[in-house]
């Protein structure tokens, strides 16, 4: 199941990889640094959301700062 | 500039209109009624206030900054590092927001209609097709949405004009039972809504003609009040004080619709367009957040960032919220003042600094 999903998610990376890679050639550094960085990012993010679904995300970040608010509320 | 394409002011109000609108009139009555009760339809009128005044702070800013975005002049305010790090945190929130945007749409969806589809295949494919109209550029979003929002307009007023024999105007007595205060609570999801239009800070220099603004902006914001009070107002007469119960009031209105017996489950139909509007809505926030991003980046284009945002966005949305009751409850508590800090507190602290800047700048002058 674990494995499944990170070859999914591999593959439609690849696959955006693939599909942007002609247009990307012709781009400056800068312009291809991020990109790659993004898709570093992108994998990193689905490969821990599929090993560990209940990771701690953004929404509890807000929770924790804003809950003092709740109170007035 | 990035975008070479240019909007009118009648595209920037629709565009508006549908960043606020789309999502709002599904979540709002259901949120704003667990406060507010009967009082449901008074909220979106208090939260005006908070959309007046975004749009009063950002169009004078856009004064003082012809043709940048928040984003550009953030940095141009503040110095450089200080600047980076101030619009680093609007667009991480614009890319939250986005996210939810995409998980508020594909829930609804998937509690009317797909039960059994995984969620993310709803979000990916809307995701996918907001791509083509992103990589087209703001002129295709503007277009779409001046094609799309009348129908979906349309649409929202014949939901009750079909439903007119069952609408029982009493069910909106007592006003204001237990005071004012309900209503005031209540008014915090709207308040969250409308503050989105700080988002047409990206819009604004797209514009040909500038003048007019104002006006424009002051228009989308009363159109979407309008449209939040009727909705609201329809929903009280059809449901009552049951209201407070039901998630999706106004899907529930479409599915109650009963002509002569023959006319009936046209919640389909109601859905399938009410999706036009979600487009639009999701891809002008996508675009937002591509060309926000290419600015922060200082970046030539835009255009090769639209897969893998798209994608940054759908792992967002999973990511942001474990279920459908948690994501209800964070918009009646804390969703509200993260909206308000990022949306209302960034653009004050920039005017202010602004403001003090032109003023210190012009008495060192002779």
């Amino acid at each position: 199941m674990k494995v499944g999903g990170i070859l999914g998610v591999t593959v439609i990376l690849v696959l955006i990889f693939l599909y942007q890679w002609p247009k990307l050639k012709k781009n400056g550094r800068k312009v291809k640094m991020t990109f790659f960085l993004l898709m570093l990012l992108n994998w990193v993010l689905a490969v821990l959301l599929v090993i560990f679904p209940e990771m701690p995300g953004p929404g509890q970040l807000i929770d924790f700062i804003y809950k003092s608010f709740e109170t007035f509320w | 500039m990035i975008e070479k394409g240019r909007i009118s002011y009648l595209e920037l109000a629709l565009i508006m209109y549908a960043t606020v609108v789309a999502t709002a009139i599904l979540y709002i009555p259901y949120v704003t009624s667990q406060h507010a009760k009967r009082d449901l339809w008074l909220s979106p009128i208090w939260g005006s206030l908070s959309g007046f005044l975004i749009v009063m702070i950002i169009v004078k800013l856009s004064k003082l900054y012809p043709g940048k975005t928040l984003i550009e002049y953030g940095e141009l305010i503040l110095g450089r590092t200080l600047g980076k790090i101030i619009s680093f945190i609007y667009l991480f929130f614009l890319l939250h927001d986005t996210a939810i945007a995409f998980r508020e749409y594909g829930e609804f969806i998937e509690s009317a209609f797909l039960h059994k589809t995984p969620i993310i295949f709803v979000t990916g494919s809307i995701a996918l097709s907001c791509a083509i109209a992103v990589h087209g550029g703001i002129e295709t979003i503007g277009r779409c949405a001046t094609i799309f929002l009348p129908i979906v307009l349309a649409l929202y007023i014949l939901i009750y004009v079909f439903l007119i024999p069952d609408l029982n105007v009493k069910n909106i007595f007592p006003i204001m039972q237990d005071g004012i205060m309900p209503s005031i609570k209540g008014s915090i999801a709207p308040h969250a809504w409308l503050s989105q239009f700080s988002l047409m800070s990206f819009l604004i220099p797209l514009l040909t003609n500038q003048q007019k603004v104002m006006k424009w902006g002051m228009f989308s914001v009363i159109a979407s009040v309008l449209t939040m009070v009727f909705i609201n107002l329809g929903n009280l007469f059809l449901f009552g004080g049951i209201i407070s119960n039901l998630y999706f009031p106004v899907f529930e209105a479409a599915r109650f619709i009963s002509v002569g017996s023959f006319f009936e489950h046209i919640e389909s139909i109601v859905i399938a367009f009410w999706v036009l509007g979600g487009f639009v809505q999701l891809s002008s926030f996508f675009y937002m957040l591509i060309l926000g991003t290419s600015q922060w980046l200082t970046l030539p284009s835009y255009k090769q960032f639209v897969l893998p945002i798209g994608f940054l966005i759908i792992i967002f949305s999973v990511w942001s919220t474990p279920s459908f009751e948690e994501m209800i409850r964070g918009m009646g508590t804390t969703m509200p003042f993260y909206f308000l800090t990022v949306q209302l507190l960034i653009p004050v602290l920039l005017l202010g600094v602004a403001v003090i800047r032109r003023k210190r700048s012009k008495s060192f002058l002779p």
